[in-house]
């Protein structure tokens, strides 16, 4: 078994259901995401288009953040997800310096690393993940990647435009996107303007949980 | 349509390793840089050993402690740092490098107790496994920066050769700026030959940096700006300023002291380089950083 998310972009509205979901399921505290929704603009008025694009840890084959963990607290479980040991980890956010998603943070309660696991507690007792849930247009789509008739398999069978995010450098993500584009999965490809915005404050947190 | 722009993202830290983890990196290029020299200098010039005896471990000592420190620090469970030796992950390079480190603190020790006893077999006897550990010690960070594959611009093996330069460059600095606070205590041709690596570790420094910021192939957007983040956006300062004072200035210093022999000028040169490399080691170290990854 090899567990994988697909996001089908069409299907997203950006309603932040799923990281709501994912904050109350997994108790995550203020400040900190383990799934998140961007929501990325393209044109100039009345030609404009805004982009949703939900954003969580990759569960890739070949994980940095496992191999650079000097304790083993990012570890791999049978069924592929990328697990996190809060009481394993020395904090040393290794993890963070390697994911190259972003999909890694110090959570300020317990003082260690934490991100997505496609709620592997549910997935333990046979329960969907708190996003696939409550997604209510069902753009998140999760599934065996091994079973040929799951869901997540047929859905990457059947869409030419299945990517997934930085390729290039092999990490081989399990967290797939169809009908996305290089502006929405490419964090390079779009401005990001300091100070207010539409919505809030592009801003990054001065460094939290720690010294 | 035209420009598209990031409207809502959801804040994140940016700056994860700061001047603490640069502070290591600084600290431990002068422990293990004095302790290469040192053996090199006590084998070359044994009629001189005594003065590297006696520096090797104290300096080592200091400042491989300074760096054991700041890595503590900059843990989030500061007292969680023993299970990186009791549930080692082989494959990261932060746990080898915690291991080799120990060793070296060992080695140190012994080093210390050698010259405290005037016992000279004892770090002759270490002086091998010294050597090894003192280069593994230097270069396993460019290991945990290769793995940190998220900052495209930390490659190894160049990190490695860089990290080994700024060992020779701090270590022959330290001891220029030893002998000059004791007084020239040194031979002439020693603190000449000190001056000499001084130079070199300097002049091939910034050839690799000024080579791999203007005439290295880009190999993706991320690394393309990071370079411009380090030339011209905020790290700039840092950078430019690390640039002059580590490998520019202490060049010309060097070059008028050796070539005058007014060896002042090497102890100015050499304060110059121990700050500049600090300063271009958290330039190095931050620029990656600056840049957003989701």
């Amino acid at each position: 078994m090899r567990l994988g998310f697909l996001v089908d972009l069409s299907r997203c509205m950006g309603c932040m259901a799923c990281a709501v979901a994912c904050k109350a399921e997994n108790n995550v505290p203020l400040h900190s995401w383990r799934l998140r929704v961007k929501y990325i603009d393209q044109g100039e008025f009345p030609d404009v288009k805004r982009h949703f694009v939900p954003l969580r840890c990759n569960h890739c084959d070949n994980a940095p953040c496992e191999r650079i963990c000097p304790v083993s607290a990012l570890h791999y479980l049978p069924n592929g997800i990328v697990n996190v040991d809060h009481e394993r980890c020395i904090g040393c956010a290794s993890c963070m310096m390697a994911c190259p998603y972003n999909a890694i943070y110090i959570d300020p309660i317990t003082n260690s690393a934490d991100k997505c696991t496609y709620c592997a507690h549910r997935i333990e007792v046979g329960l969907m993940p708190a996003c696939v849930v409550a997604c209510p247009t069902h753009a998140n789509i999760f599934g065996d990647l091994d079973d040929p008739e799951s869901e997540i398999s047929k859905y990457i069978k059947n869409h030419r435009d299945v990517m997934v995010r930085k390729p290039e450098l092999n990490t081989h993500p399990k967290h797939f996107y169809v009908r996305g584009s290089t502006v929405a999965l490419d964090p390079l490809a779009s401005e990001r303007p300091e100070g207010y915005t539409i919505f809030t404050e592009v801003k990054f947190l001065e460094h939290i949980g720690g010294h | 349509m035209i420009g598209a722009e990031v409207t809502f993202d959801v804040a994140l830290p940016k700056i994860v390793w700061g001047w603490l983890v640069s502070t290591n990196m600084w600290a431990k290029s002068i422990a293990t840089g004095t302790f290469l020299l040192g053996i090199y200098f006590i084998k070359k010039y044994p009629e001189q050993d005594n003065f590297f005896r006696k520096w090797l471990p104290i300096l080592g000592l200091i400042f491989i402690g300074i760096t054991l420190l700041v890595t503590v620090l900059d843990l989030h469970h500061i007292f969680r740092f023993w299970k990186i030796f009791f549930h080692p992950h082989f494959t990261s390079a932060v746990t080898l490098g915690a291991w080799v480190v120990s060793a070296f603190v060992i080695v140190l020790l012994i080093s210390f107790w050698s010259w405290a006893t005037g016992n000279k077999k004892l770090l002759d006897r270490v002086m091998i496994p010294g050597f090894i550990l003192a280069f593994f010690s230097t270069i396993y960070t460019a290991g945990i920066m290769g793995e940190a594959t998220a900052r495209e611009v930390w490659v190894f093996p160049s990190e490695m050769i860089s990290m080994l330069l700024s060992a020779m460059l701090a270590g022959s600095a330290a001891y220029l700026i030893i002998d000059a606070l004791y007084g020239n205590i040194l031979q002439e041709k020693v603190r000449r030959e000190l001056g000499y690596i001084l130079f070199g570790s300097a002049g091939l420094s910034a050839a690799m940096f000024i080579g791999e910021l203007f005439f290295a192939k880009m190999h993706s957007e991320f690394s393309y700006e990071v370079v411009k983040v380090l030339a011209f956006g905020e790290v700039a300062p840092f950078f430019w300023i690390g640039i002059v004072f580590a490998f520019i200035i202490p060049m010309m210093l060097v070059g008028i002291a050796n070539e005058y022999r007014r060896y002042r000028y090497a102890w100015i040169a050499s304060i110059f380089a121990l700050i500049g490399l600090w300063l271009i080691k958290h330039a190095w170290l931050i620029a990656p950083q600056t840049l957003p990854l989701s």
